[in-house]
């Protein structure tokens, strides 16, 4: 099941390649009432203690299969269901330390049925400026425990 | 697959009701019970939400899906689909793409036993006028709609109003084609007469009269029974659901009233919408005489 925080705290850990521990990763569900196909999706900025990475350094599993944000620009056809957590993983050296962290992601995704003069203005790291519950909001934080 | 012997406006339930609970603390099951509790037997889903692996659900899913229905006495009656023309960002699907995306949504509505699609048309501008190909997609799609039997029907929803240029158009378009499978979904947001202080109202917005739906009856293939406050008296305070009532039966009108809370309060943790669902049910059930 998921929880309701965007972020959730069952997938958070540091990712281990060949022995080694290359980057980390934690999960997210989608706060939108509909799911959306990867080229909707507006990939913002991801902060952890401060630190800052990029949407470009930020790899999507959804359903399995990792998608860079260049991939899912033009993806029409993989979608992202509200009921399956995407992972998201993140290069980084050594991974997390154990103990405390503050995450805080933003993203956002397009509507074809809303104004446009909304659709234009949106930024997945500020939030919309009329919040609508049934769309989310765009940057979610949490604090979350590595082992 | 259950078969509901009604004539006349019946009552039904949208799932999108339950947006802030689904996958966290109802499934699709929960949901079809809650259904088959308040004795509402016609069911619309959203097809990005509540269909698993959207839109190549497994052979085991589907079958799932119609060992529910005939369980809980459910009718698949409409099924929600977007046209996503501004899914790019940077250009608009053509009209090719955009009649590729409806025509998946078609084959996968009756291969779940649908028989309306609630089309959500793309936007182009703050009176939500659709996109300028609408014609040549949806009259692109008509053949295949009509050999699946499934209506596409976009949703009038507030602050459209029934009497303007965007009917009109609808009307014109289904007149001159002349077809059974484009119509309307009249979602009762646009009869609101009430607002409470604190909710929100569209300086554009001007009710209808539910006499003004008459004139469309013979194109509405179901309706939204939207609804912001029901009281504890299972009365509704914003929206003259007697009235509407009234005026769909004086006219033998034949379809769903399929119920969608879109509250904000929904979204509070503890809110239960099921509780809300079944007080306007209790109304519905006693003007319907069900």
């Amino acid at each position: 099941m998921l929880e309701r925080e965007v972020i959730q705290s069952v997938g958070f850990r540091n990712i281990r390649e060949n022995g080694s521990i290359t980057g980390f990763q934690f999960k997210i569900r989608l706060p939108y009432y509909r799911g959306v196909f990867l080229c909707q999706l507006r990939p913002g900025t991801l902060f952890v203690d401060g630190e800052r990475f990029e949407k470009e350094d930020i790899v999507w599993n959804v359903d399995g299969v990792d998608y860079t944000w260049e991939d899912m620009k033009t993806d029409m056809d993989t979608h992202w269901n509200v009921t399956r957590p995407a992972v998201l993983k993140v290069k980084k050296e050594g991974g997390l330390s154990q103990g405390f962290h503050d995450l805080t992601y933003g993203f956002c995704f397009t509507s074809s049925y809303m104004p446009p003069i909304m659709q234009d203005a949106l930024d997945p790291d500020e939030e919309a400026v009329i919040f609508m519950p049934e769309f989310g909001k765009h940057v979610n934080s949490r604090r979350l425990i590595i082992v | 697959m259950y078969n509901y012997q009604h004539k006349g406006p019946k009552r039904g339930v949208s799932l999108y009701s339950y947006s802030a609970d689904f996958g966290m603390i109802k499934n699709l099951e929960d949901c079809l019970e809650d259904m088959y509790d308040m004795g509402a037997h016609g069911l619309e889903i959203l097809a990005n939400t509540h269909i698993e692996n959207y839109p190549n659900p497994t052979d085991a899913w589907v079958d799932e899906w119609f060992r529910l229905l005939n369980k809980y006495e459910i009718v698949p009656v409409e099924y929600g689909n977007w046209i996503d023309s501004h899914i790019l960002g940077h250009r608009e699907l053509t009209t090719e793409e955009s009649y590729r995306m409806l025509a998946r949504d078609i084959k996968l509505a009756a291969k779940l036993g649908f028989t309306v699609m609630r089309t959500k048309m793309p936007v182009i501008d703050d009176d939500l006028a659709p996109v300028k190909n609408w014609r040549e997609f949806i009259e692109m799609a008509l053949p295949l709609a009509e050999e699946y039997n499934i209506r596409m029907c976009p949703e009038i929803h507030t602050p459209t109003n029934l009497k303007s240029k965007m009917i009109d158009d609808y009307v014109e378009f289904i007149e001159k084609t002349g077809t059974k499978y484009f119509g309307l979904n009249i979602d009762f947001s646009v009869f609101r007469t009430e607002f409470g202080p604190g909710d929100h109202r569209s300086p554009k917005f001007t009710p209808n009269d539910p006499e003004d739906m008459i004139p469309l009856l013979p194109y509405i293939y179901c309706c939204h029974a939207k609804f912001n406050h029901m009281s504890d008296e299972f009365e509704e305070t914003t929206i003259p659901f007697r009235r509407i009532i009234e005026v769909m039966q004086e006219h033998n009108w034949d379809g769903y009233l399929l119920s969608e809370y879109e509250g904000a309060d929904k979204y509070t943790p503890g809110y239960e919408v099921g509780q809300t669902l079944r007080k306007q049910h209790i109304m519905l059930k006693r003007y319907l005489g069900d």
